[in-house]
């Protein structure tokens, strides 16, 4: 065997398992979207599965799209609030912890560190408890403050070893240019530092986009109500109703699978960096 | 560090013709530095420290619906712990939890290294696949947990259909029901969201591996199991050590898949110390108790805690940097 077909063979063989490897992944996704149009009798308690239905419907969405769209809404204001309360409180902060040598530096970085580990439902409890006596349960600002508690640390963390890693000439010359530690900010760190930027924001929008354990311990669902408070009211103890569900699980999920297409390295580098880098 | 010896030291390494205007106004500077750090610092306490120090608080007090009004409650010592401890189902969910982390890690690991050899060879899809692959990590948890609940359904289930279809079972199997294939459900369930971040982090971990090493390694005669466990593996040891530490602490903390999934059920059967913890505050209202469960499952995430540390200790300053 030549080098080249061994080479080909390997390719070929790779080719089938990462299509096997896919199916297998991509499989539960493929079965959401095709249940969103397929009516609640066919999905629950029906005989059998089928992986292609014989009848195909539009009513899930009608009902998601007249009933839903507040809850969608809802959903947009909390992922773009944590997005901008977020940025406002990492970026600054990370551009001080990578120009600044504080003293406490390193206590502060280790802070972030294990603010990163601390389970959401520790902060859920004790914030329920204490919004009672402020009056942030059911508010928007209470939920977006909460759901900002996993983006801030990963943020500033993220931002920071992207910071680092500018060109000190660059900051140096500012300087040396009489700029204001603010106008360096602005001008010379903000758009070096522009795709970590995005990253994050990236990361905080579906962060609060997708929070369920904040909007379960510290919403009633009386005043507004996010699209995955919505799905797990829709499949209860008292109802099953599979194929609303699904179509709006459908528009759940859309925020990511249109980042994942139109802003996919920003992704892939958020996990890199974010993990490897600290 | 003094307000005198501040300027001082800044005009050593930029020479003196740059620092004579700092020099003359520090505090101004001093005060401008923290600023960019206040909103952090304030976010901090109010997300992370108050919360802690106010549950520890609550475990030690006679909670009720009726003291919520109150930010105080009666002393209670440490009964919050001992009764809540004392629960079988209290102590069976700890020890699932470290079931359910250890599996989910070993398998978390095993398929996405697979995956990651894989996306390391070349063929033609290996950039689309590798982007596709991220999709589970992407999905609010609790619509992933929403959607594996609809497939592993008693009837009309995908998973059972499968099974059956390839004459594996007879009888489809009661996922929802028994409290081992409840279980099992979860840890499946938990796996297919994690193999994506194991993936992706190894896969760039392989990325960096020299080729000429591994050239070498061919040349002198070593098979590709030898060339995977003798030079590819130590190099990127510290990445799996990191991916394991943020894969335990992202599995201890699993919440949103349960309760979408079975809600603990059936009968707590595959209750973690997270759910547990949310039912006594919020389906018994046993503040005081869950806030115990809480500093259970805070002790076990603070384990982490240094080793993370540890695994980033040139970030802390960013002198390597």
């Amino acid at each position: 065997m030549t080098a080249v077909t061994r080479r080909r063979l390997i390719a070929g063989a790779a080719s089938v398992a990462a299509l096997a490897a896919l199916v297998i992944l991509l499989f539960p996704l493929y079965a959401v979207v095709v249940a969103s149009f397929e009516t609640n009798s066919q999905l629950f308690g029906a005989s059998h599965y089928s992986f292609w239905p014989a009848t195909w419907t539009l009513s899930n969405y009608s009902v998601v799209l007249s009933q839903q769209g507040s809850h969608v809404l809802s959903s947009l204001i909390v992922g773009a609030g944590t997005t901008l309360l977020t940025l406002a409180i990492a970026v600054p902060a990370a551009h001080a912890l990578a120009r600044y040598r504080f003293r406490v530096t390193a206590i502060l970085v280790g802070s972030l560190l294990v603010a990163q580990i601390l389970p959401s439902i520790v902060i859920a409890n004790s914030l329920f408890l204490v919004y009672h006596r402020l009056h942030l349960l059911n508010s928007y600002p209470g939920l977006i403050l909460a759901d900002a508690s996993y983006a801030v640390p990963f943020g500033t963390l993220v931002l920071r070893a992207f910071m680092l890693g500018l060109p000190r000439d660059v900051l140096a010359a500012a300087r040396v240019d009489g700029a204001s530690e603010w106008l360096t900010f602005t001008r010379v760190v903000l758009p070096m530092a522009r795709s970590a930027v995005i990253t994050v924001a990236l990361f905080a929008f579906l962060n609060g986009w997708g929070d369920f354990i904040f909007a379960l311990t510290l919403l009633n669902g009386n005043t507004f109500e996010p699209v995955t408070l919505s799905i797990y009211t829709y499949i209860g103890e008292f109802s099953q109703n599979w194929g609303e569900a699904m179509a709006l699980a459908v528009f759940a999920v859309l925020p990511a699978a249109m980042l994942l297409i139109a802003a996919q390295r920003y992704i892939a580098a958020g996990l890199t960096v974010g993990s490897v880098k600290g | 560090m003094s307000q005198t010896s501040a300027p001082a030291q800044q005009a050593t390494p930029s020479g003196t013709k740059t620092a004579l205007p700092r020099a003359a106004r520090p505090r101004l500077y001093r005060a401008l530095r923290w600023a960019f750090l206040l909103p952090a610092l304030a976010y901090l306490i109010f997300a992370f420290a108050i919360p802690i120090i106010y549950n520890l608080v609550l475990s030690f007090e006679q909670t009720s619906p009726a003291t919520i009004s109150h930010l105080t409650a009666p002393w209670a010592g440490l009964s919050n712990y001992t009764t809540t401890l004392k629960d079988p189902t209290a102590d069976s969910a700890i020890i699932r939890t470290f079931s359910f982390t250890v599996l989910s890690l070993l398998f978390q690991f095993i398929i996405g290294f697979a995956l990651a050899l894989l996306f390391n060879l070349r063929f033609p899809l290996r950039r689309f696949a590798r982007s596709l692959i991220l999709v589970p990590w992407l999905l609010p948890l609790l619509v992933t947990g929403t959607i594996f609940k609809f497939l592993f359904q008693l009837e009309a289930g995908a998973v059972n259909q499968i099974l059956s279809d390839l004459h594996l079972i007879t009888q489809p199997i009661g996922f929802e029901l028994s409290p081992s294939w409840a279980y099992v459900t979860v840890l499946i369930t938990n796996i297919w969201i994690g193999v994506p971040f194991f993936t992706v982090l190894l896969y760039s971990a392989l990325q960096d591996v020299p080729p000429d090493l591994l050239d070498a390694a061919r040349i002198d005669g070593a098979g590709a199991w030898r060339r995977l466990t003798k030079v590819t593996l130590p190099i990127i040891r510290p990445v799996i050590e990191v991916v394991f530490v943020l894969g335990f602490v992202f599995t201890i903390k699993v919440f949103d898949v349960v309760i979408g999934l079975t809600n603990g059920g059936p009968a707590n059967s595959t209750q973690l110390i997270a759910t547990w913890a949310y039912n006594l505050s919020f389906q018994e209202f046993e503040y005081g108790a869950g806030a115990a469960m809480n500093t259970v499952l805070l002790l076990i995430a603070l384990v982490a805690a240094p080793l993370y540390i540890w695994l980033n200790r040139q970030t802390l300053r960013g002198d390597s940097l």
